[in-house]
């Protein structure tokens, strides 16, 4: 009778309200905690013990060995907004040069970070954005740094205390297929895209969807250089007339590539990649904006910054020191193609134009980190960030 | 006096515990489950629950300026898009599916018992790998244009099938899905009872009146079901979507979550969550519409029909649909695995994908087998109101899409959680939340069959509840407590969105690599993991089939 009655009320308690569980055998159970804990506690401070003596057994061998290269182990976790065939290589042979163990994660958006701030995940941030980094920067999110070899890196491609750096830049202009279309008849400018003909053009042209972080750069550049209004209509015409949205610029130019679209708006050093594919190659490429009135091509850049308050701290400042040896400033590139920013190293594609025979739109770099969320809300409202077709 | 006044109260106070204590033991026909195993199995169903109600109260919370940018803007268009899909492609399964299983089962096209189990094989191929093969036959640049182009057909233009287009999106979905109609709908029309149809025919009607008028009635709820199960596929799928860049509710969730706009991603996973409930809402009004009964003592099993001169048509139907949904994906695939094989990508990168997709998914069909059993105990020895609740909040991880599952997940950990946030428990614990159902379902069925006679006998000799369970139950009902897990552990691996979204870095499962690998058209390096996908797969599909 008594055992139901306890059953019952405990029962019911429970059914409607789960916190109100186990009151009852508070008792029995706590002092079994009790014990149990205090079981767990001896056991984990044999471990504890034990892993003393292990440390200071390793501390001891290290003074052995003497001051060899700062001994790095454990591990740093990555998140790279980036395509992750970028990348890979590059955080590849850090692995092997440190015996750091990578984690990363690819093609991730810029405001994951800020989702995490009070429970912080990354270590280091690498973006194709410099208006992504710069915003993080500006929300306190990223770490300032002292890199070795910083300088040579123009102070323009790096934030201010270098929260980051930049290291390889690009040019927005337009990949065509040459058996579809002349070069006079793709867009020469921007603006030219306000114009609806170019929808009837024979397979059309192709743009990244909007949440693109390639595209978030070319409108924010659009809006620095023609402010909203007229920057919306561009958005809304190319919404209108592109044939073909994709998820990232490597869609468009295969694309591109194989005929599908006459032409694409992409980073030049798509163009770079396209040419070296075996088979749909006869693309050429247009640099937007180049005449005496233009505003110039539209520019960003990508690099790595350290984030504050990220797990492995240690590894995160080693990384950026390695990242700007002028070896590693190259591998950054990679199989990307794009061009350094370092002007004492050669660009891996050797035929790219250098970014001192363009005519390049004039807009400090940073800017684009004022215009990030804004522009973000831009696309959002014209729709574009979730179109694909 | 106010010691009589104390008594009284006790007395009046214990009559009231005497009543709630009446009504317990009647809510639960006077066999109440024990303490431990009903806090266990509430736990766990407020458990699978949690992931929803976050997403609603974020989504409500969301602000009216989020809600009216939504609705006036996104919701029209998504909702167009979504719900014509999922309207023509179960309209298609339905027709591809009931028209199979007609012709396998009740006429005598060659080779009818070895077709009812191979038309059923799409079940196994992973609706983002079919749309792979797809886009590499039909693509812009695939197989299909070179043979178009260099030859005879190149005389009707130039090759201009669009795959990235609704219709290439339609056909894809279609063809993968339409086995959940067919294995239904075979099922029926095997149990029909050969009688109906003799009254039919001796009234004078055509096979083609009898089809009409009495098969396809007696279909009905069967072709109901399977319905439900397809819209609510379509509704939820990602990957298939996302690749032939259609988007759908599902696939703005996954852009928006991905894009850190939370409260726009809510509010869509609120109008996606009402959809699915309106559509399970339609399946329950429409079975308390239709209700047949066939009696058993009359039964005699349906008479095979004479095709005749239809008979090589129904067999190239037969055959197109299996080529088209079968012979060329499983072709491809086999094609590019060996091209791939030969390239050197089956590496140890490769291995490591796959043992982080075994990991992952045998965690999660582990722990599904360890919290099936209160749940299916509870219910079916306990039933009530309250175990059948119980039972009923088990279900909505499994009845949602991923996305909204992954969703919930990543508020609750990222915010409640920390510890767990971006680790593998966490994509074990969603795949827990989204087919723990299909444990349940394996489990019962099994203990359907377990006396609780059993169960008194142990109890009467005086083993405690918990020790009945363990040393009773537990071992016969164990084939069927596997066969959930096993079920569980393909569902896992073959899982996309959820494992997409909650993935910690440097963890990437099989499914992630097929579809990262995929949308990059390296489909040497997508090929030999989509393939090893479909292969785990078919172990289960003799369970399935049995289960149909």
């Amino acid at each position: 009778m008594k055992v139901h009655y306890k059953v019952l009320t405990i029962s019911l308690l429970s059914a409607g309200l789960l916190a109100a569980c186990g009151a009852e055998d508070e008792g029995n159970n706590g002092s079994e905690e009790t014990n149990g804990g205090a079981n767990n506690n001896a056991a984990e401070e044999n471990n504890a013990a034990e892993n003393n003596n292990a440390a200071e057994n390793e501390e001891a061998n290290e003074e052995d060995g003497g001051e060899a290269a700062e001994e790095l182990d454990g591990e740093l976790v990555v998140y790279s907004s980036r395509n992750e065939i970028f990348v890979d290589a590059l955080l590849e042979k850090f692995e092997e040069e440190t015996g750091v163990e990578v984690l990363a994660l690819h093609e991730v958006e810029p405001l994951q970070l800020q989702e995490e701030a009070g429970n912080v995940q990354a270590d280091i941030f690498i973006s194709n954005d410099v208006g992504a980094m710069e915003y993080l920067n500006q929300q306190d999110l990223l770490a300032p740094s002292e890199p070795e070899n910083v300088d040579t890196i123009d102070e323009q491609f790096r934030a201010e205390n270098n929260e980051w750096v930049a290291l390889s830049t690009r040019a927005r202009g337009f990949i065509y297929n040459k058996d579809m279309i002349e070069e006079e008849d793709v867009p020469q400018r921007m603006e030219d895209l306000l114009d609806d003909s170019y929808a009837d053009v024979e397979g059309g042209y192709a743009i990244t969807r909007g949440g693109n972080g390639g595209m978030i750069g070319n409108v924010s550049a659009l809006r620095y250089e023609w402010g909203d209004e007229e920057t919306q209509d561009w958005i809304e015409s190319i919404q209108e007339n592109a044939s073909g949205i994709f998820e990232g610029h490597g869609d468009i130019r295969r694309a591109v590539g194989e005929g599908t679209h006459a032409f694409g708006l992409v980073n030049n050093y798509y163009y770079h990649q396209q040419l070296e594919e075996p088979q749909d190659n006869n693309v050429g490429f247009v640099y937007a904006d180049q005449g005496d009135d233009d505003m110039g091509a539209i520019v960003n850049a990508a690099g790595a910054g350290m984030v504050e308050g990220g797990p492995n701290q240690e590894n995160a400042e080693a990384f950026m020191d390695w990242v700007l040896e002028e070896e590693n400033q190259l591998a950054f590139v990679g199989e990307s193609l794009e061009v350094p920013i370092n002007p004492d190293l050669e660009p891996p594609f050797e035929e790219a134009v250098p970014f001192s025979e363009l005519h390049v739109q004039d807009m400090p770099l940073r800017e684009l980190g004022d215009y990030f969320e804004d522009t973000r809300q831009l696309i959002e409202d014209a729709g574009l960030d979730l179109e694909l077709r | 006096m106010s010691n009589h006044h104390e008594e009284s109260g006790v007395k009046s106070s214990l009559t009231v515990l005497q009543k709630l204590q009446r009504q317990w033991r009647h809510m639960w026909n006077g066999n109440p489950p024990g303490f431990v195993l009903l806090l266990i199995g509430t736990i766990t169903g407020l458990l699978m629950s949690v992931p929803l109600v976050y997403v609603i109260v974020r989504s409500l919370s969301a602000g009216a300026d989020s809600w009216a940018r939504l609705i006036g803007g996104r919701i029209p268009g998504l909702l167009w898009n979504t719900l014509s899909l999922t309207v023509a492609v179960t309209v298609m399964a339905v027709i591809i599916g009931v028209s199979l299983a007609w012709i396998v089962i009740r006429t005598d096209v060659p080779g009818r018992k070895v077709w009812q189990w191979l038309l059923a094989i799409p079940l196994v191929i992973p609706p983002y790998v079919g749309a792979v093969t797809y886009i590499i036959v039909f693509g812009p640049s695939g197989w299909m244009r070179d043979i178009w182009n260099d030859g005879f057909l190149s005389v009707f233009g130039t090759y201009s099938l669009n795959v990235y287009s609704f219709w290439g999106v339609f056909f894809v979905m279609t063809m993968f899905t339409y086995p959940y109609v067919f294995l239904i709908a075979s099922a029926s029309l095997r149990k029909m009872n050969r009688n109906f149809e003799e009254v039919a025919r001796s009234q004078g009607m055509t096979t083609s009146q009898v089809f009409w008028k009495v098969n396809l009635p007696l279909l009905r709820p069967a072709i109901g079901a399977g319905a439900i199960l397809i819209s609510l596929y379509v509704l939820s799928d990602f990957g298939a979507i996302a690749m032939m860049r259609y988007v759908t509710f599902t696939a703005a969730i996954y852009y928006q979550r991905a894009g850190f706009d939370i409260p726009s991603a809510a509010v869509l996973s609120l109008v996606l969550i009402v959809l699915t409930v309106i559509i399970l809402w339609l399946e329950a009004f429409s079975r308390r519409r239709n209700k047949f009964y066939q009696t058993s003592n009359t039964y005699r099993p349906p008479e095979i029909l004479k095709l005749g001169r239809w008979k090589p048509f129904a067999f190239l139907y037969v055959v197109l649909i299996f080529s088209l949904a079968v012979l060329m994906p499983i072709y491809v695939l086999v094609h590019w695995t060996i091209v791939g094989a030969g390239a050197g990508v089956i590496d140890a990168g490769f291995f490591e994908y796959a043992l982080n997709s075994v990991q992952v998914s045998g965690l999660a069909a582990l722990l599904c087998m360890v919290l099936a059993l209160p749940l299916i105990y509870l219910k079916s020895r306990h039933p009530s109101v309250i175990s059948s609740g119980i039972d009923k909040l088990s279900y909505t991880g499994y009845a949602l899409p991923g996305v909204i599952v992954a969703l919930g997940m990543v508020f609750v950990f990222n915010n409640h959680l920390p510890a767990l946030y971006n680790t593998f428990y966490m994509i074990a614990i969603a795949f827990v939340v989204r087919f723990l159902p299909q444990a349940m379902q394996a489990g019962e069925a099994s203990l359907s069959l377990v006396s609780p006679r059993m169960d008194e006998a142990a109890r009467s000799l005086g083993y405690p509840a918990w020790k009945v369970m363990l040393k009773v139950t537990l071992p016969s009902i164990l084939p069927g407590i596997l066969a959930g897990g096993a079920l569980v552990f393909v569902s896992s691996i073959k899982e996309l969105p959820a494992t997409l979204m909650l993935r910690p870095p440097g963890f990437d499962t099989l499914a992630v690599r097929v579809y990262y690998e995929a949308s990059e058209a390296l489909y040497a390096q997508a090929a030999p993991g989509a393939l090893l996908i479909v292969l785990v797969s078919i172990l289960p599909l003799h369970y399935l089939l049995k289960r149909y």
